[in-house]
């Protein structure tokens, strides 16, 4: 059996799972309820002055029968007395010693609040902090979460207030509503963070309701935007974790988040990067005990491809996660339709046909039987076909051996660049 | 015609040149494609507009690995 265990910046945990900051770690009760499932870690609830919620507060985005593809939220941080939570972070600490219990703080942007909260939270024993410069509502608007959160002096100079006052591990919480987050990870790395995590929500309406045509969710009829996650989500996040991997001046741990539902999104954040994941949604939409599932797929994972430690996934395809002007313009890839397996639903001469490049052929054989072609010649590789095609095995993507080596986009034009101007390179 | 088919042209044609002992000496891009001016000595140049990907790739290909 692999070791699952993981340290993020310094934090222990018996593995990478960790709740996110959110409803499921919003209380002793919940949290202590979660490590006994099996969970190796919990960002509590964030902690600040308590505010005020509305009703309703969650929404969630069904696709094609898939029920929380994506779900949507305004609700916002704790609700309850910082002693209140204080206690039951110790008792559920003392309880669990060997279990990561990290405090996620909010306060206003001032020196004096950040060294009042994190003493108070690390008198507590505490594993962690982390500062959650991403709710992108409610507090937002009262210049918290990501409205400090977008702007990288603010990151630096909150994280570097927080730091003066810690003693545990720093995690500074990012938001993913701005162009670049390498952006801010950097500010929080100047801040002096031990790591950065990501993401928190996308700012999202999750959708209007055809009859009343009441924002949904509505609070009597009147709507705010609110944070996204979930399935959806991770394409996203995982960008925003292999970019902040891969940038020289991000030299901290991340904990990765963002639509992480089951053993192999986490593998894939890990392997993108990421020293170990955060989860909310998945929490939310099955229970705690899908962490059991996580354990073992993740357990038989490295087992099969023997590889001892967890450890050893992170940042393994980093290497591999470039720019577009660093990737091969010689590589070519193109559809094969095997007719031994082809339904002949045409779904991908369909797709082939009107949005693409018209590259599949429908034929007859000398029996009067239809079947599919594709001319590789004319075929791009861009996989449209075997993305729509509903049955496995029936459109390969092959490789053909290109009859130049590899070209880069950004070798051609320093290469062009010499003959731009009628100087240099001639070819014969 | 195919797009394939065109890039087959004009890679034929980027060949002849090449056979007949001209030279890549300057190529030009704006939105109509590449311009490629084909220099033979001083005085004896070609120019030959190359619309498709393919045809451009076949050329920056053939600066590229040969420079």
């Amino acid at each position: 059996m692999a070791d699952l265990r993981t340290s993020l910046a310094g934090i222990e945990s018996p593995n990478p799972f960790w709740l996110a900051s959110a409803p499921p770690t919003n209380s002793g009760y919940q949290v202590q309820r979660a490590f006994e499932a099996g969970w190796g870690g919990a960002v509590w609830k964030t902690l600040g002055e308590p505010i005020l919620n509305v009703t309703s507060r969650f929404a969630a985005v069904s696709f094609n029968g898939q029920r929380v593809a994506g779900f949507n939220n305004i609700e916002l941080i704790t609700d309850r007395p910082l002693e209140v939570n204080l206690k039951e972070i110790y008792e559920t600490k003392k309880r669990f010693p060997n279990h990561a219990v990290v405090a996620s703080l909010m306060v206003e942007p001032k020196q004096e609040k950040w060294h009042e909260i994190v003493k108070k939270v690390e008198e507590v024993g505490v594993d962690g902090l982390e500062l959650n410069f991403g709710c992108p509502h409610g507090m937002a608007e009262r210049g918290m979460g990501s409205a400090s959160g977008q702007v990288p002096e603010l990151v630096e100079k909150q994280t570097y207030w927080a730091k003066e006052a810690a003693q545990t591990p720093v995690i500074v919480k990012l938001t993913p509503n701005i162009t670049d987050i390498t952006s801010t990870a950097e500010a929080a790395v100047r801040g002096g963070a031990d790591a950065v995590s990501m993401i928190n929500t996308i700012n999202s309406l999750a959708g209007v309701d055809l009859d009343s045509w009441n924002t949904i969710p509505h609070v009597g009829g009147k709507g705010a935007h609110g944070g996204y996650c979930g399935p959806a989500v991770k394409p996203i996040a995982l960008n925003m974790v292999g970019e902040c991997a891969r940038h020289p001046r991000i030299n901290v741990p991340i904990s990765g988040m963002g639509g992480v539902s089951n053993w192999q999104n986490a593998v894939e954040f890990m392997l993108m990067g990421a020293s170990n994941v955060q989860v909310c949604t998945a929490a939310m939409h099955h229970g705690f005990r899908i962490v059991e599932d996580m354990i073992d797929g993740m357990n038989n994972y490295l087992d099969e491809k023997g590889i001892a430690s967890v450890r050893d996934l992170v940042g393994q395809s980093v290497p591999k996660y470039s720019d577009w002007g660093n990737l091969d313009l010689n590589y070519k890839i193109v559809a094969r339709i095997n007719n031994d397996v082809c339904i002949n639903c045409n779904k991908c001469h369909i797709a082939c046909e009107d949005t693409s490049h018209q590259c599949i052929d429908m034929l007859q054989d000398g029996h009067g039987n239809a079947y599919l072609e594709v001319r590789e010649e004319d075929c791009v590789g861009c996989n449209l076909c075997s993305i729509v095609c509903p049955v496995d095995g029936a459109i390969d993507m092959v490789e053909i051996e290109s009859e130049h080596p590899p070209m880069t986009w950004n070798e051609r034009q320093a290469i062009l660049s010499g003959v731009q101007d009628g100087k240099a390179n001639t070819v014969k | 015609m195919t797009e394939y088919a065109e890039y087959v042209l004009e890679k034929e044609q980027i060949d002849l040149m090449l056979e007949k002992g001209y030279a890549i000496k300057e190529v030009k891009e704006n939105l109509s494609g590449a311009f490629v001016t084909f220099e033979k000595g001083k005085d004896d140049s070609d120019i030959l507009h190359i619309k498709t990907a393919d045809g451009r790739k076949y050329f920056s290909n053939l600066l590229f690995h040969q420079k």
